[in-house]
């Protein structure tokens, strides 16, 4: 093989172009991003239910980032505004996720604000959605004789409640719904913010 | 390639093949060029993608706190004309009058407070005495709107051209906050504008309180389900697909809990709860978020046209078999009890929501049909449309007693 020199060179020049155009100027695009107005930062309780959230492989089927209107009715799913770049600021690593077999989860606290139905739903999700096809999460839980002081009980509907004694959560359990509950990201986004605008024609809904 | 095939009979066993330098053929370098220019137009289609998206967008910034630099006029249109008619003449015996009334004259003050708190109580009028129902816009309309739709309200219908400031709204609005709305003229009148008196008295009915048991299932729920609060908010002001609960008719707020009961609508969260109440329980809730008040939190969410929404909800689309929203849900979306829910500071997302779930039959439950065929005629950009403009409207001005929620059923 002769001229392996301007091979390499050319091979190299291809990856550093590419490298630069997806990672370097993305990054720096978005390095010095200021968070969306009116976004929090996580709480202790909420970080470790973040944790939870990895650990139980919650990315797995579902995403964290709503679509805009030209490319699917997420916010009419009740799902939220389209995300942009400075809704993920506190979010390292990021959950966006690519499967939705479940719904979107990027404003779950706002959809569904109860903690108490979000334990009932970890807990054993077919005790409200006869047909849904999410696993229960019982390790998450404990059956107890009673429930002591500060135990939070789980309501259950009659056919799923144990023969005796109640089902109570676990500080796990309680740390991913606090998690849920906080993920909120309905306030407006600037107009200049970061986001997909896809090949939009003047016009049309977004 | 020749020189190799026929080349020296015996070839060196260190011989390496090798090619030399040829031009690339002309076609495959016009291929590369037309790559390239392709890669540049589709480059530059997508930045103007991004120019169009923020500059649409930007719009519906500015449209959408009910199109906050509007004037007194356009704001006197959009939110006050539907009750007290476009010449300010209100309705006899029903709506007071703007034109000469001497709330109107007076302080500036007094109407500021109007607006702010509404009014739930008897109101004299020069002569003539209302049933005072109106809704405060505290939560739908900026301090600086309150002040242009005041200064257009008094310099147009009482002769008072002085403009008022946008300092006078906020300082009365930290003043008055928390409050609900005016116990008729004669709360107004004894707090504000003596000269005003005398003002019917109004008549202090007891509350309703709910009874324990179903501050229970509100607040604490049951074995078997959730506390209807822990979704719906501590005054029943709800979220995004949650709705909005506080004012809605106490025979609508039951009915749906049949009809989750019975398949007519579909809601899986609801139907638990549904199950675990028995018929008393759902009246009782119906009567009890019928007579809640709570400001509106709803905001326009879903990127629709505010103006085509208004034009939808206030006169409809007949040719296209959409009737006015307010034909049937009243004036101003507020409700017709006991059937027709008030839609006013809904939120978009539950709307839109409801109104596509009419069209799959998951909703079912409607008197004669209606909404089927009314939803079926409107296409998504509609839905949104609506949607937000409904948001945009002041919450339903709450019967303060119990009577007056029965006379309203």
């Amino acid at each position: 093989m002769n001229r392996i020199l301007p091979l390499g060179v050319i091979a190299l020049g291809i990856l550093a172009f590419a490298t630069l155009m997806l990672v370097i100027g993305p990054a720096i695009q978005i390095k010095s991003m200021a968070p969306t107005p009116g976004l929090a930062n996580y709480s202790a309780q909420e970080l470790r239910g973040r944790e939870q959230y990895v650990a139980q492989g919650c990315v797995y089927c579902h995403s964290q980032q709503p679509r805009s209107a030209d490319q699917a009715p997420d916010a009419e799913r009740g799902w939220g505004r389209a995300a942009v770049a400075s809704d993920y600021v506190y979010d390292r690593p990021h959950q966006l996720g690519t499967m939705r077999t479940g719904p979107d989860l990027f404003n779950v606290g706002t959809r569904l604000p109860s903690r108490d139905w979000h334990l009932t739903h970890l807990y054993q999700p077919r005790a409200i959605f006869a047909w849904s096809i999410m696993p229960g999460y019982p390790y998450l839980f404990e059956r107890k004789s009673r429930a002591g002081p500060g135990d939070v009980v789980v309501s259950l509907p009659a056919e799923h409640r144990p023969a005796e004694g109640v089902i109570v959560a676990k500080p796990a359990a309680l740390d991913l719904v606090a998690y849920l509950q906080g993920l909120d990201h309905t306030n407006p986004a600037p107009a200049r913010a970061v986001r997909d605008d896809g090949y939009s024609e003047r016009g049309e809904p977004r | 390639m020749k020189t190799q095939l026929s080349g020296p009979p015996s070839p060196s066993e260190t011989f390496e093949p090798y090619e030399t330098m040829r031009p690339i053929p002309l076609g495959v370098l016009m291929i590369a060029v037309a790559l390239a220019l392709w890669g540049v137009v589709l480059l530059f289609d997508n930045s103007e993608a991004v120019a169009i998206g923020q500059a649409e967008r930007a719009d519906v910034l500015a449209d959408q706190p009910a199109r906050s630099d509007a004037d007194g006029a356009s704001l006197f249109s959009a939110r006050c004309a539907t009750c007290h008619q476009p010449n300010g003449s209100g309705v006899s015996g029903a709506v007071p009058p703007l034109a000469g009334s001497p709330f109107l004259a007076g302080r500036a003050e007094v109407p500021i407070a109007i607006l702010l708190r509404g009014i739930d109580g008897p109101i004299r009028v020069r002569d003539t005495v209302y049933d005072g129902h109106m809704p405060s816009f505290a939560s739908v309309l900026s301090d600086e709107e309150i002040a242009r739709l005041v200064s257009y309200l008094r310099e147009r219908f009482a002769d008072r051209p002085a403009p008022v400031a946008a300092e006078m709204v906020t300082a009365l609005r930290g003043e008055l906050a928390g409050g609900s709305g005016w116990k008729g003229g004669q709360e107004l009148a004894a707090r504000l504008a003596p000269e005003l008196a005398p003002q019917p008295s109004f008549a202090l009915a007891s509350r309703a309180e709910a009874d324990p048991a179903t501050m229970r299932l509100v607040n604490e729920g049951t074995n078997g389900s959730w506390a209807c609060a822990s979704c719906h908010g501590a005054l029943g002001q709800g979220s995004e697909t949650v709705p909005r609960l506080a004012g809605l008719p106490a025979g609508y707020i039951a009915r749906q809990l049949e009809s989750y009961l019975n398949g007519s609508r579909r809601n899986e969260s609801m139907a638990v709860v549904a199950r675990s109440l028995t018929r008393q329980e759902r009246v009782a809730l119906g009567d009890y978020y019928a007579l809640l008040r709570a400001p509106s939190n709803a905001r326009p969410s879903l990127g629709g046209d505010i103006a085509r929404g208004e034009r939808l909800v206030l006169e409809g689309v007949w040719d296209r078999g959409i009737p006015p929203c307010v034909s049937c849900h009243g004036p101003s979306a507020f409700g017709v009890a006991p059937g027709f829910p008030g839609l006013a500071a809904q939120h978009p997302a539950y709307t839109a929501s409801q109104l596509a779930a009419w069209v799959s039959g998951e909703r079912d439950n409607a008197q004669q049909k209606l909404m089927n065929g009314i939803a079926r005629s409107l296409d998504d950009a509609d839905r949104r449309a609506v949607a937000d403009y409904l948001a945009t409207l002041p919450p339903v001005p709450v019967a303060a007693t119990k009577e007056r929620a029965d006379d309203r059923r």
